[in-house]
């Protein structure tokens, strides 16, 4: 079953058309990322899925469910959650507030929630009640994708979680977000340097001109030499 | 009497005063930080709830409430329902007034924005001309005898020191609200980033709601103490205020709550204290020199932080 | 007949306070129009100029006045050009701490220089006569005219009574045709200068201050010098108020009258256009004096009239806002050369 269905979609800012008529498929369970160089309509995307953007044209579709242009509280509901890529935390609040505030929508106790996060990331554990503006590039990552899974989204969408940080740092990323995969949540990533998501997507798909150009499955991509001198850096 | 013995007194007046600033300024601040523009219809939002007040003394004493002076104060319960009364229609006028105007505006550019509250400040003082004139009304007429504090070398009033508690508790219930409650913190993850704020579920518009709520309940309780402190209220007592209070804001940090608070009280204390040294006529324009100067060497302000 | 000459003489004079409005406005379309400077304390410039107009050229300090300096009985050009000399001088040192900074600084600095301006008209009587204001202002060629024109109706006393009326009115003719006179040459300039490569750069200022640093202007010293210009007209529409109505105190500075009604004008003429900055303020100003024709027909005090009145303003600025904010007539907007980058850090940069 597709998770996330987007038709030629149209979008971009009031004086830029940046997607010309995109078309993608997130299967259930799985992790896509897609690929593609700066201005290729990446964030765009992600942005027009989010209700951040107006679609002009196409549909996009959540479960079967029609999304398009919906606000972004309710497609919070519906159950998508959203970490773009930079201005990802909230600095004046505690990490503990952060993630808080991913569970706007719920009344009641978050104990266990924030318990489950807190087991995902143990080092947001420890320095519960420290501001997030104080917090290493690693760390903002992890309140962001905490923050992120406070609802237990269906779907989970990443704007480049690895840019600007340590390598070392982005291998424990992404071992989380495998993990978080395997307990059943879907996974769309926007990469640049996209090695790393690459090896553990299901599929990868390649922008360029705002419009997707070439799709295939996450090792079949890497082992591409065309798309890897391209896009991948040699 | 030379200046420097007067100064213990003016401390006390600039405490008052500086108690009030920061009330207004609070609302100033909020609304910054959450809508993202300088309201210049602030001050007469206090003039409307001081107007409010005033309307609804009367009333409140048909109701039954007692006029009765409460201990040494120069009011009774019906001014303290008054109070609260004219803090809830402020709070419903301002909320009509976004809806109207405001909300369809949201997306302009911030000018506009401004522009529309210069226009309201212009339309709710006339508003408040029109319908008491303008000539000052007064809330009592109860002559107040003051506490003698002689080690101090001071004189006070039971009524200004209701009116600095009054700002005291006030401020200490928005830092619990702000800190503890559900709303208080998505406020300040909204002033922190809106769109993130957005996209992490949290109702904006709902978070603009309880700003204008709080803004305005602060404003008509500061226009009311505005009135207890000077005997008397005009409809110029807003405006008249607006530029101390943007200079408390933007002396404290512009989106700032906790620096409104200090600026207030900076702003209050140097308003009073200059008297001492430089003619009467020009205390308005101390604020604008600590503006100024603020401009000049600090402008993300004491505890502003960089935006 | 008499109904006639009176509404002509009527419109003389209204056409006199629109057009001085109108040189306001266009002061401001240069400030905010061009440039995006949010100037709300316009009342500030036009009391510096008016107060440096009457001082240069009005006469010395009577006996009962309370001032020590000033009153040069100088020329009236020599008093105009000090009158955009000073208040632009005003502007330079308001711009100073404030043009670095966002918006709400200079409309905030702007509101407060204004009102300490008031402070000290009010507060240095030694130079201002403080609340007694300044009067006695001579009005340029006030006394060839208007004795000659006198003096030709005493002469042929068999003139029409009406036309006697006229004629004897006629230095308000002359003083509208200066006043025209000096609009038509600024809006000339504005046009000019908006058409400029320097006015090109203050509407890129304008769209996109971070664009315009980009491609190498000095942002603040544009705006420092728009902010100025924009200052010194408003200060010459100072000195045009001050001949005409030669009395000036604290009380013709306040807020409403010296800037929100040149808001308004501009606003509803159409912000970035100098005809529309022109057309805003006549339009305004016959709004504003309608409603006082209107007022006086409903059952309310002089005060409440004045409050209503006003409210009018008010609501007519938030119906503009609201309705068409391009204003009446609309700016002519050129095609764009500079176009907004994403900020760092976002990755849907357009391919360069």
């Amino acid at each position: 079953m597709s998770r996330l269905t987007i038709e030629r979609v149209v979008s971009g800012y009031a004086d830029m058309e940046v997607l010309h008529g995109i078309d993608l498929c997130v299967p259930e369970g799985e992790i896509v990322t897609i690929i593609g160089p700066n201005g290729a309509g990446k964030s765009t995307l992600m942005k027009t899925i989010f209700g951040l953007l107006k679609p002009t044209a196409g549909r996009i579709l959540f479960d079967e469910e029609d999304i398009t242009g919906l606000s972004p509280d309710r497609v919070v509901r519906r159950g998508l959650a959203y970490v773009p890529q930079v201005e990802n935390v909230f600095p004046s609040l505690t990490i503990q507030e952060n993630l808080e505030m991913g569970a706007f929508i719920l009344k009641g106790h978050l104990r266990d929630r924030l318990q489950h996060i807190y087991e995902l990331f143990p080092v947001l554990g420890d320095r519960q009640k420290a501001r997030a503006g104080k917090m290493s590039g690693g760390e903002r990552q992890m309140v962001a994708m905490g923050r992120a899974l406070m609802l237990d989204p269906r779907l989970l969408m990443l704007d480049e979680p690895s840019a600007a940080l340590a390598p070392n740092l982005t291998a424990t990323i992404f071992e989380r977000i495998a993990a978080i995969n395997e307990a059943g949540v879907t996974i769309l990533i926007v990469e640049q340097n996209a090695k790393e998501s690459l090896k553990l997507s299901d599929r990868g798909c390649v922008f360029a001109g705002g419009l997707k150009c070439f799709e295939d499955s996450g090792p079949a991509l890497l082992a591409n030499e065309e798309i890897g001198r391209l896009y991948l850096g040699g | 009497m030379d200046a420097l013995s007067r100064i213990p007194q003016l401390l006390v007046y600039g405490i008052v005063s500086g108690s009030i600033l920061s009330l207004g300024g609070i609302g100033v601040s909020l609304t910054y930080s959450i809508l993202g523009f300088s309201n210049f219809a602030h001050g007469d939002t206090m003039a409307l709830g001081a107007y409010l007040a005033l309307a609804l003394l009367p009333v409140m004493a048909q109701l039954g409430l007692p006029s009765g002076s409460l201990g040494p104060l120069s009011f009774g319960w019906d001014f303290v329902a008054s109070l609260l009364l004219a803090a809830v229609g402020t709070s419903l006028a301002v909320i009509l007034l976004d809806r109207l105007l405001f909300a369809r505006l949201r997306d302009t550019h911030r000018i506009t924005l401004m522009i529309a509250t210069v226009g309201v400040a212009l339309a709710l003082r006339n508003l408040l001309q029109f319908v008491w004139g303008p000539q000052p009304h007064y809330y009592t007429t109860t002559i107040q005898r003051a506490i003698l504090i002689p080690q101090l070398g001071i004189r006070i009033k039971p009524d200004q020191i209701f009116i600095v508690a009054a700002a005291v508790l006030l401020a200490l219930l928005l830092h619990l609200f702000l800190r503890y409650t559900k709303m208080g913190k998505a406020m300040r993850a909204t002033s922190d980033n809106t769109a993130l704020a957005r996209v992490t579920g949290i109702n904006t518009e709902r978070v603009i709601l309880w700003t204008w709520v709080i803004g305005a309940s602060l404003a008509a309780v500061a226009g009311v103490l505005v009135g207890l402190e000077n005997k008397f209220i005009t409809p110029e007592l807003g405006w008249q205020m607006l530029l101390s209070i943007f200079a408390a804001v933007i002396l404290g940090g512009i989106g700032n709550p906790y620096g409104a608070i200090v600026g207030g009280l900076v702003v209050g204390i140097s308003e009073e204290v200059s008297t001492a040294f430089i003619s009467t006529g020009y205390k308005p324009a101390v604020a604008f020199a600590i503006l100024i100067l603020m401009l000049l060497i600090r402008p993300t302000g004491l505890l502003g932080r960089r935006r | 007949m008499e109904l006639f000459i009176g509404i002509v003489n009527y419109l003389v004079f209204f056409a006199i306070t629109a057009g001085t409005y109108g040189v306001l406005s266009l002061g401001l379309n240069v400030q905010w129009g061009f440039t995006g400077l949010f100037n709300i304390g316009v009342a500030g410039f036009y009391a510096v100029g008016a107060y440096t107009a009457a001082l240069v050229s009005g006469p010395p300090p009577d006996v009962w006045d309370g001032r020590v300096v000033g009153g040069f009985e100088l020329s009236f050009v020599v008093g105009l050009l000090a009158a955009a000399l000073v208040a632009g001088a005003v502007g330079f040192l308001i711009g100073l701490p404030t043009l670095r900074l966002r918006a709400d600084y200079l409309a905030i600095a702007t509101i407060g220089i204004a009102e300490t301006i008031r402070l000290v008209l009010k507060n240095e009587a030694w130079l201002t006569n403080g609340v007694w204001g300044l009067q006695q202002i001579p009005s340029p060629l006030h006394e060839p005219i208007h004795q000659g024109a006198v003096g030709f109706v005493r002469a042929r006393p068999d003139l029409a009574p009406w036309l006697q009326d006229l004629i004897s009115k006629a230095y308000n003719w002359f003083y509208l045709a200066l006043v025209v006179f000096v609009l038509v040459i600024l809006y000339l300039a504005m046009r000019r200068l908006a058409r400029s490569p320097w006015g090109r750069v203050l509407r890129a200022i304008r769209e996109d201050e971070d664009v315009a640093a980009m491609s190498g202007k000095n942002v603040f010293a544009y705006k420092l010098q728009a902010l100025v210009l924009g200052a010194m007209i408003m200060g010459i529409g100072g000195a045009l108020y001050a001949h005409y109505a030669r009395f000036i105190s604290p009380n013709s500075f306040e807020p409403l009258y010296g800037t929100f009604i040149v808001w308004v004008m501009l606003i509803l003429g159409g912000t970035g256009n100098n005809k529309g900055a022109i057309l805003g303020a006549f339009t305004v100003w016959g709004i504003w004096a309608a409603t006082d024709f209107i007022t006086g027909y409903l059952p309310f005090t002089a005060p409440q009239a004045a409050a209503l009145r006003i409210i009018v303003i008010g609501v007519l600025l938030e119906v503009i806002v609201l309705a068409r904010p391009q204003g009446l007539l609309p700016e002519v907007r050129r095609r764009r050369h500079l176009r907004r980058p994403k900020k760092t850090g976002e990755a849907d940069s357009p391919p360069p």
